[in-house]
């Protein structure tokens, strides 16, 4: 689909572009706006800056509530709680009748933060305008950032072009005014253009062969750790016919993930849930009014639940929901979630980020978010790789032989029968997975 | 150990193209340059350019491809139903019954798919008891040729248009035949009776009822009727038999309630019991129970009357008959009369035979050793087999007479198949007003009825049976119908009847209909739990049926040459022929696949210049055999064991000979894939039906005097009975008797194999190869788990479920008769099937060097010991293959299991070279889509592949695969451990071939686990490890197989070789 293809097309573009241009230091911006930062944690989850969501769009709020009459610093002051703002203001307290739904309030935020919320959000621009400056699909997903240093990277490799080519054509015409101005006949007749580039090389062949090596390894190099990447999962995000804030029930509603994904603790696979399972809570919330009604219609549509008759009912009309798989393991691996969260006591997160905070169609990842996670084992390899797995067998621990786990009392057992080996395993001071055959092939592949 | 093994004369007389093929694992049958010279290869749509052509464009494709990551979808369900958790088996109790077997059943279903058919060993009287049908129906329920809906004169047609026409026609009828095969329904039987009743009314006779099964046991019933005044089959219990005397009945296989005797022998045959049974055979072919027994005779079936007669005799009594018997079956007859005085009436005389005359003797027989109330139970009726012959053939001279009923409603038969005179019955069939068939195929019989109205598969139906008197059993569906518009055959009968309304494909008719059934029957009962449980048990009332001799009815004559026709493991009575895994399962005594053939003894088929060695190259001789002017032509099959001047030809094969649509794999394909078609364009059945030979008597008889024809050119055969051989390591098999087994210890029947080694003084003493070590050991006796196997030899009998169950669970494919000829079939577990011989006197060693011929040992062959081995992966713990995967594919676990990482391989064979138990398979396709294997490999069908067990990886061409101890299922064992935070529990883990063995022969365990029974077993001085001295240092044990017989010979090698000092064991 459209994801990994742009995905893919990224990840040959970028390959190239570091092929082509080795020894550049590309371009990265790690400054980020205090105001961004901020946006995205506190306010994201109901505001967009250029449209309505749950709450109204930000762009240009400032102007607005001036344009509109509001007493100076009063949006300040909604920000850190509304109902202050209404109290004193009257547009504030026309604001405040928007929607139904009130804002949360943030005591916490200082006026220069705010602040640099407001400018960050201002200097953003209309992503609508951007492209067609028709309405855009509100299920489209955010546009990668990336994508933009893609482009310049074609940029680089045209200019690198154009710079061999121009430095050729200026040899060119160089020697044929040399030949022009020569008064020895002789020498036009003796060497070609190419010969003469020959000879040049020649003549220096010792920075041409060190210049062909390193760019030849350079090549190499890159090609392998582009190789690497292929069909590395990290990062992917695929569409999905239904636009599902998990900030939403996770994180706004407190929805515990495995209310949801229940049969995370029986079974080798989490499992999507079954549409009957989002009528438990939908049955009431139906979204009318909200931007958001249309997405629970398709559940409705998929439930067969006919809301125009009174209290709705059940048409037996069900259509399944088709839902792009985002965590997906090649068909030669085995994996089990209820291993993992019943046995291991991993928490969901610990693999699949914070989901109560995102705010977009769920996506794979990447390792460096995991390990901002709290108390997870720092890892290197990419997401959803076998190395990824690899890793974390060979450094977390198994708890064994602390009697809270009758299975593993008796390994513990068996293995004091065996002080050299025993001693081996606790070498580190602790058993690790690995140890425990984690790492053996028919662990995960049969 | 004592005598020589052999696979096949080929090996016994080490004929050239068997010494050859025996270094080539592997063989290749061309070199390259011979591939591409071939002119054939003109013929096949790839020539040689293209496939270069291909090659370029498919490296470029699959590394654009390999680029990009295909979206995958995943569709959760609606509703998701209470019970089902997506990733996790959903069990259910069921009942199994085709007409032929029966079995208490657990079904595995997977996101509500059955994939998997296991023995119930709580409930019901098989007691876990299955076999290969069974277990292989599974695949039966995913067969896309399987009707989806009603046929109106060969067109599809609505329920309710056909509904309508068939009320019509039986309300207007004046005469309405049902024909049906052995109903054991209760709930059926009461709909028949309410349809008997509205169209017979008081005694009107317009309906009848006639039940007809494809193999029939009405000789049993009449000669009961004779002697007891009832049409019965009393019940028999194996268990309690000492001794066990069978007349040609295969109940071991395929006779009567095989799938409850096979666990009752078993439990007879364990040598460390108070007491072991002694089973005397006689046979005319080679069979399943006859391979198994401690002595057997080979007689023709016109001798069986004579045998029993000569035992009648021989224990006092008079047959009236003749006792004339032929001097080697007399020897064995002896040794039946004295074992048979010894255990008196805990003795059991069975008898396969369907004359009359014969099982009447087999009663008398019975009766003069007080058989009936000890191990013959009259008080519990068997209901299976109510075959009614005399009816069923004037029905049929009717039918071809063009008298036949008005209405001939036929359900879940086909005769047309079936019937000596099939062909005159499907001919006759034509001229009947209406003619009905309730079938899932439209078969050879229900392709020529007016009406076709496809019925349900068993794993899709609500049923109830009564195979027993004693017990009622429920069958529950696992599936929701697979088909659009099939239907209960219970629904159709009532429907028609007048009694119910269509209901479509949820339809709750049949449900309904046999709850009801229920609670008349059970009033107090609780429907729910009978399901959970799948059996009720029924009170039996005490028989008052007592012996009484009656004239012995006619018997049957003998002949120059006799034919027997016997029913195979796996094809039966031919109604799994479109089971690609029956048809490539390896007939546990000749090895055979895919293929139908006359067997013969190698002896007369020297005389009648036959050959009778055969390899993937050489064939064997097609012949033409004539029985009553009928003739069929197959190729001869060289059967030790085989009754002299007999021939065997199994039933149940040229299945759809008119080319009619009985499923994909029931036909013959050719070499590059595609259907053999035959000159009408139909595509060629596989063998030849003789079915057509049988004898039409006062019963059918499976037996007829025969004239056998000269040689007619060569047919090639596919058999794994010579592949994969190991090479002259012949400790590989040990076996004792039960006296040389309690009177000895170990050294006698099971030395250790010893190597020299120098003490501490220095001097050479011998001590165990176990002690010898070129390798560290992996360190797995301490840590966690260590698994292991046990089989036992002794309990073995070779049936071959282990093997369709290993299929099932591991995704092994079907590679089809031309791959099986070429050595490359994909059974991850092998049965060997090992003749034996008196001319060897001890391991790779010959009795007399100097005297010692080829050709004696031969003539012993005659009647050889048969005993059976299954192989698989030993999971050594000092692998050969590890150390030579040149990738680290095969490692070993610190569980102790050889594992095989597929995606790591890169298809060297290295591992399979350097196995010794040869164990290992290699993918030479990509048998999930290559063209070859189309028609035979249910992977390749969107149907077929609803059967894979989604926790094993389907494997893709150029890797090894093998064996790996159902290594899911030891996760699976150990997770559900983990979680419920406790020990693993001994018994709780099973392989696919130890879940099901219908003996127990199979053991896996925990061997770390001290208590655990694999750890006992391993300890037991049965306990030996195959081919332990090569020093790998195997998990799997056998147990040396015991006969409960008398061998002075072996005595003498085995005792005597021991005392005398000779104790030389390398």
């Amino acid at each position: 689909m459209e994801i990994s293809r742009i995905q893919l097309l990224k990840r040959f573009k970028s390959l190239a572009f570091v092929a082509l241009t080795f020894g550049f230091v590309g371009l990265t911006n790690f400054t980020k706006a205090q105001g961004e930062a901020l946006f995205k944690s506190k306010c994201a989850t109901c505001h967009q800056t250029h449209k309505n969501s749950t709450g109204p769009k930000l762009f240009q709020v400032r102007d607005k509530w001036a344009a509109g009459g509001a007493k100076e610093g009063s949006i300040i002051k909604w920000v850190n709680n509304w109902q202050n703002a209404v109290a004193v203001d009257p547009y504030a307290a026309e604001v405040s009748k928007w929607s139904p739904t009130a804002m949360s309030a943030f005591p916490d935020l200082k006026a220069e933060e705010i602040i640099s919320i407001f400018d960050w959000i201002d200097a953003q621009p209309d992503p609508a305008a951007a492209t067609t400056g028709g309405p855009t699909d509100p299920n489209a997903p955010p546009l990668d950032p990336m994508e933009e240093e893609g482009s310049v990277g074609w940029i680089w490799i045209v200019m690198g072009v154009i710079f061999i080519v121009v430095i050729l054509a200026v040899g060119g015409v160089r020697r044929q005014l040399n030949i022009a101005t020569s008064d020895n006949p002789e020498h036009q007749e003796k060497l070609t253009y190419g010969e003469e580039l020959r000879t040049i090389a020649w003549k220096y062949r010792l920075w041409v062969g060190l210049a062909s090596l390193v760019t030849v390894i350079a090549v190499i190099v890159t090609l392998f750790q582009g190789l690497y990447r292929i069909n590395i999962m990290e990062d992917y995000q695929p569409s999905q016919p239904i636009a599902f804030p998990h900030d939403r029930h996770a994180g706004v509603n407190g929805i515990d993930c495995k209310y949801c994904h229940n049969s995370v603790t029986k079974s080798k696979s989490a499992g999507i849930p079954s549409v009957n399972v989002c009528m438990n809570c939908h049955k009431q919330i139906n979204g009318e009014g909200k931007p958001f009604a249309g997405e629970i219609k398709k559940i409705y549509a998929a439930a067969g639940w006919d809301v125009s008759s009174g209290a709705g009912r059940y048409t037996g009309k069900t259509k399944p929901i088709v839902w792009n798989k985002v965590h997906v393991l090649p068909d030669h691996v085995y994996f089990n979630h209820s291993q993992h969260i019943v046995v291991g006591g991993v928490d969901c997160k610990q693999c699949h980020g914070d989901m109560k905070v995102m705010n977009e169609a769920a996506k794979v990842q990447p390792v460096s978010e995991l390990n901002k996670i709290e108390g997870n084992i720092q890892l290197t390899k990419p997401t959803l790789t076998m190395g990824w797995c690899i890793e974390c067998h060979g450094k977390k621990d198994v708890k064994i032989g602390d009697g809270k786990n009758a299975y593993y009392d008796e390994i513990h057992r068996r293995l004091k029968k065996d002080p050299a080996l025993y001693k081996k395993y606790y070498q580190d001071g602790k058993v690790s997975v690995s140890e425990l055959g984690g790492w053996e092939c028919a662990k995960c592949h049969y | 150990m004592t005598r020589k093994y052999w696979k096949g004369l080929e090996e016994l007389k080490e004929t050239p193209e068997f010494i050859k093929h025996k270094e080539q694992e592997f063989p290749n049958q061309q070199t390259v340059e011979e591939f591409l010279s071939d002119e054939k290869l003109a013929e096949t749509s790839t020539a040689r350019r293209d496939f270069l052509k291909f090659l370029g464009f498919s490296v470029a494709a699959a590394t654009l491809a390999a680029c990009e990551a295909p979206v995958t979808k995943v569709v959760p369900y609606v509703i998701k139903p209470e019970n089902v958790t997506p990733g996790m088996p959903t069990w259910y109790t069921s009942t199994y019954y085709d007409g032929n077997s029966y079995a208490s059943i657990l079904v595995k279903t997977r996101e509500a798919r059955p994939i998997f058919v296991k023995g119930n060993k709580d409930f019901g009287f098989t007691k876990g008891g299955v076999n290969a049908q069974i277990v292989a129906s599974v695949l039966g329920l995913y067969d896309s040729e399987r009707l989806s809906s009603p046929t109106a004169g060969g067109t599809n047609a609505s329920w309710s248009s056909i509904d309508k026409a068939i009320s019509s026609a039986i309300q207007s009828a004046k005469s309405v035949t049902l024909l049906t095969n052995t109903i054991i329904s209760p709930s059926v039987k009461r709909a028949i009776a309410e349809m008997s009743v509205s169209l017979n009314g008081e005694n009107g006779s317009k309906f009848q009822h006639i039940q007809y099964d494809a193999v029939s046991y009405a000789g049993m019933r009449e000669a009961n009727l004779a002697n007891f005044g009832a049409r019965v089959i009393p019940s028999y219990d194996f268990s309690k038999a000492k001794t066990i005397v069978s007349v040609d009945a295969d109940f071991l296989n395929t006779w009567l309630l095989a799938t409850e005797f096979t666990g009752q022998y078993a439990a007879t045959r364990n040598p460390d019991a108070a007491w072991m049974s002694k089973h005397i055979q006689f046979e005319t072919v080679l069979s399943v129970t006859g391979s198994n027994a401690d002595y057997r005779g080979m007689i023709k079936p016109s001798e069986q009357a004579a045998v029993l007669a000569y035992i009648i005799k021989g224990l006092g009594g008079n047959a009236g008959i003749s006792a004339e018997l032929n001097a080697a079956a007399k020897a064995i007859a002896d040794e039946a009369i004295k074992a048979l005085k010894k255990s008196k009436n805990e003795s059991l005389v069975v008898s396969g035979s369907n004359n009359i005359g014969v099982q009447q003797l087999t009663n008398k027989l019975n009766d003069l050793l007080k058989a009936y109330g000890t191990t013959i139970d009259l008080a519990n009726p068997v209901n299976l087999f109510q075959s009614e012959d005399a009816k069923v053939s004037k029905l049929v001279k009717d039918v071809v007479a063009g008298a036949g009923p008005d209405v001939l409603l036929m359900m879940d038969v086909n005769p047309a198949y079936t019937l000596p005179n099939g062909d005159a019955f499907a001919k006759g069939l034509k001229k009947i007003k209406t003619s009905v068939a309730i079938s899932s195929y439209a078969d050879e019989t229900a392709s020529l009825c007016s009406y076709v109205c496809p019925g349900f598969h068993a794993l899709e139906s609500w049923g109830d049976f009564e195979a027993k008197a004693s017990e009622y059993a429920l069958a529950q569906p696992t599936i929701r119908p697979l088909g659009e518009a099939t239907a209960s055959a219970l629904e159709s009968l009532l429907v028609w009847n007048g009694k119910a309304v269509r209901g479509g494909k949820d339809s709750s008719v049949a449900y309904d209909y046999i709850q009801a059934t229920f609670a008349a029957k059970f009033p107090m009962a609780d429907f729910a739990m009978a399901i959970h449980n799948s059996v009720m048990p029924q009170v039996l009332a005490p028989s008052t049926l007592v012996y009484a001799d009656a004239k012995i009815a006619t018997l049957p004559k003998s002949a120059e040459w006799e034919v027997s026709f016997y029913q195979k493991a796996g094809i039966g009575t031919g109604a799994h022929a479109n089971n690609p895994w029956l048809q490539e399962l390896p007939d546990p005594i000749t090895k055979v696949t895919w293929d139908n053939y006359i067997t013969m003894n190698p002896v007369e088929m020297t005389a009648k210049g036959f050959v009778t060695t055969y390899d993937q190259e050489h064939g064997l001789n097609l012949t033409t055999v004539k029985v009553n002017g009928k003739s069929v032509t197959l190729p001869v099959y060289p059967l030790p064991g085989q009754a002299p001047k007999t021939i065997g030809i199994a039933l149940g094969y040229g299945r759809g000979a008119n080319g009619e649509k009985i499923g994909k794999a029931a036909f013959q394909t050719k070499e590059y894939g595609g259907y053999e078609l035959n000159e009408a364009g139909n595509r060629k059945p596989i063998g030849a039906n003789v079915y057509a030979m049988v004898s039409n008597g006062a019963t059918f008889e499976y037996a007829a005097a025969v004239t056998v024809g000269a040689s007619e050119g060569v047919y090639p055969i596919a058999a794994t009975q010579i592949h994969h051989t190991v090479m002259g390591r012949y400790s590989i098999v040990r076996e004792t008797t039960l006296d040389i087994y309690q009177n000895n210890d170990r050294s006698a029947f099971n030395p250790p194999h010893t190597l020299q080694k120098l003490d501490e003084h220095g001097n050479h003493v011998e001590a165990p190869v176990s002690e010898f070590d070129l390798w560290d050991a992996h360190p797995i006796e301490k840590v966690g788990h260590r698994w292991g196997m046990s089989i036992d030899l002794s309990s073995c009998i070779g049936c071959g479920t282990c093997l369709i169950a290993c299929q099932s669970e591991n995704n092994v494919p079907v590679v089809g008769k031309d791959e099986v000829r070429r050595g490359r079939e994909m059974h991850w577990l092998r049965i060997d099937r090992y003749f034996a011989s008196d001319e060897e006197a001890a391991v790779g060693t010959r009795k007399d060097k100097e005297t010692f011929s080829f050709d004696k040992a031969e003539l012993a062959a005659e009647n050889p010991k048969v005993l059976h081995m299954p192989m698989m992966c030993h999971h050594c713990n000092h692998a050969p293959c590890e150390t030579v995967c040149p990738v680290a594919a095969t490692t070993h676990s610190n569980e102790g299991l050889n594992q095989m990482a597929y995606n790591r391989c890169i298809g060297t064979r290295y591992c399979a070279n350097n196995c010794p138990y040869k164990v290992r398979r290699f993918n030479w396709f990509n048998y999930p889509s290559y063209k070859k294997v189309t028609e035979v490999n249910p992977a390749q069908d969107d149907l077929g592949r609803m059967v894979l067990n989604p926790d094993v990886t389907v494997r893709t061409r150029g890797v090894m695969e093998k064996c790996s101890l159902c290594v899911q299922r030891i996760q699976s064992t150990k997770l559900v451990a983990k979680k419920e935070a406790r020990e693993i529990v001994d018994g709780e883990f099973a392989t696919a071939c130890s879940d099901s063995c219908p003996t127990n022969a199979i053991t896996v365990g925990d061997w770390n686990d001290l208590k655990s029974v694999i750890r006992t077993k391993s300890e037991a001085t049965r306990a030996y490890q195959a081919l332990e001295e090569v020093g790998v240092k195997p998990n799997v044990w056998y147990q040396v197989k015991v006969r409960n017989e008398k061998n002075d010979l072996l005595s003498k090698l085995q005792v005597e070789a021991h005392h005398g000092g000779n104790n030389k064991h390398h």
